[in-house]
């Protein structure tokens, strides 16, 4: 049981370390980058979670953030594109 | 603005449906009711965003098999191929990189067809698909690559370095 | 005890495979190169995880629901991240973001600016 909470620890980390880009990362393209690899490590986190504490929250959470995830990516491209929103 | 067609509301319907019984895994009637209306009314509005083609190509036994084939076991060893090559990169020090946009012909005519290559080639690791061009004189579609380690920049041989068996087993369900 | 074992060798390969990733993202030095380095998070990162995770709540935890909300995700992330990552390059390109060190070659430079 405990190996569960140990990856979840671990790729919370990893998500952590993109902060470091997030934080420095030159342009807004590489704040994104940044961000959407958070986002994907989180859900890994919150899947890995789940499975520790057997609540089914976190799953729901995570398919959210999965889904959700791409919109600001598209958002932040399509503006970064064109100078304005959608 | 496309005419909303009755395939396209019925495929939307059932994908909405199948989303709903997955989110809130309860059978109760009233629950399975509320679901099918909503789903119905979100199928009548946004099917003629969604579909633009015929909705039910995915229903000949020859092209579902050829998918599955192609989604099951040609692309994941190419894309494990390429993420093995990106970690050697990464761990590596990030020092072996020579990145180039190289621009590739694709044998693809439709708007699937074209979306699929396009997607495949994104997804492995190593190869980022910029932007779709058609040129109107040879009637061919070309896509610009953005190539993390660049070794051809002939278009006929770097397409093949790049999407060679892909766009062979794509080509199997679309065209 | 064997599924705890095949559950934890496919954490451990996403986990490695995700750590790569993200050491592309810090180390890599332009922002095209950083994009590469976080598909291979966003692949064989949650690719693992997810088959792991099927793996386990299937047989270990007997919950349909759980797995297949699992492969819903993973099938979710896996089918998204690519348009997000093409809409970020073109749009990162097209705002006028170039590397420090010139490209090898660069044809849609070479096709659209005058």
């Amino acid at each position: 049981m405990t190996d569960l909470l140990l990856f979840a620890i671990f790729f919370a980390v990893l998500a952590a370390m993109n902060l470091y880009r997030l934080a420095k990362g030159p342009n807004a393209a590489d704040r994104m980058v940044a961000g959407d690899a958070m986002d994907n490590t989180i859900c890994c986190a919150m899947i890995l979670f789940s499975l520790y504490s057997g609540r089914g929250v976190y799953l729901d959470i995570a398919l959210l953030a999965a889904l959700f995830g791409i919109v600001d990516t598209i958002l932040v491209g399509r503006y970064l594109e064109k100078g304005r929103g959608l | 603005m496309q005419k909303t067609k009755t395939p396209a509301v019925v495929a939307t319907f059932v994908v909405c449906y199948a989303f709903w019984i997955l989110l809130t895994w309860s059978f109760a009637a009233q629950e399975l009711i509320v679901g099918a209306v909503v789903s119905l009314l979100v199928a009548l509005f946004a099917a003629r965003f969604f579909i633009h083609a015929k909705a039910g190509w995915l229903a000949n036994p020859a092209k579902f098999f050829a998918c599955l084939g192609f989604w099951l076991f040609t692309f994941p060893v190419e894309l494990i191929k390429a993420n093995v090559n990106m970690a050697k990169i990464c761990f590596g020090g990030c020092k072996a990189i020579n990145p180039g946009i190289v621009k590739v012909p694709t044998a693809m005519k439709s708007d699937y067809g074209l979306a699929a290559v396009s997607n495949s080639i994104t997804l492995t690791p190593g190869t980022i698909t910029m932007e779709v061009a058609e040129d109107p004189n040879e009637q061919r579609n070309y896509l610009y690559v953005h190539w993390i380690n660049v070794e051809e920049t002939d278009p006929q041989k770097a397409g093949e370095a790049i999407k060679g068996t892909l766009e062979k087993g794509l080509r199997r369900v679309w065209e | 005890m064997v599924l705890r074992i095949v559950c934890d060798v496919f954490f451990l390969v996403s986990l490695v495979f995700a750590l790569a990733g993200t050491k592309g993202i810090i180390k890599m030095p332009d922002t095209f190169s950083r994009m590469q380095a976080s598909t291979c998070v966003s692949t064989l990162g949650v690719l693992g995880v997810v088959i792991g995770g099927i793996l386990y709540a299937a047989i270990a935890m007997h919950s349909a629901s759980a797995a297949i909300k699992i492969g819903v995700i993973g099938l979710m992330i896996m089918v998204t991240n690519p348009i997000g990552s093409h809409v970020l390059a073109r749009g990162a390109y097209k705002a006028g973001i170039r590397p420090d060190k010139p490209m090898e070659t660069d044809d849609l430079g070479r096709d659209f600016d005058e």
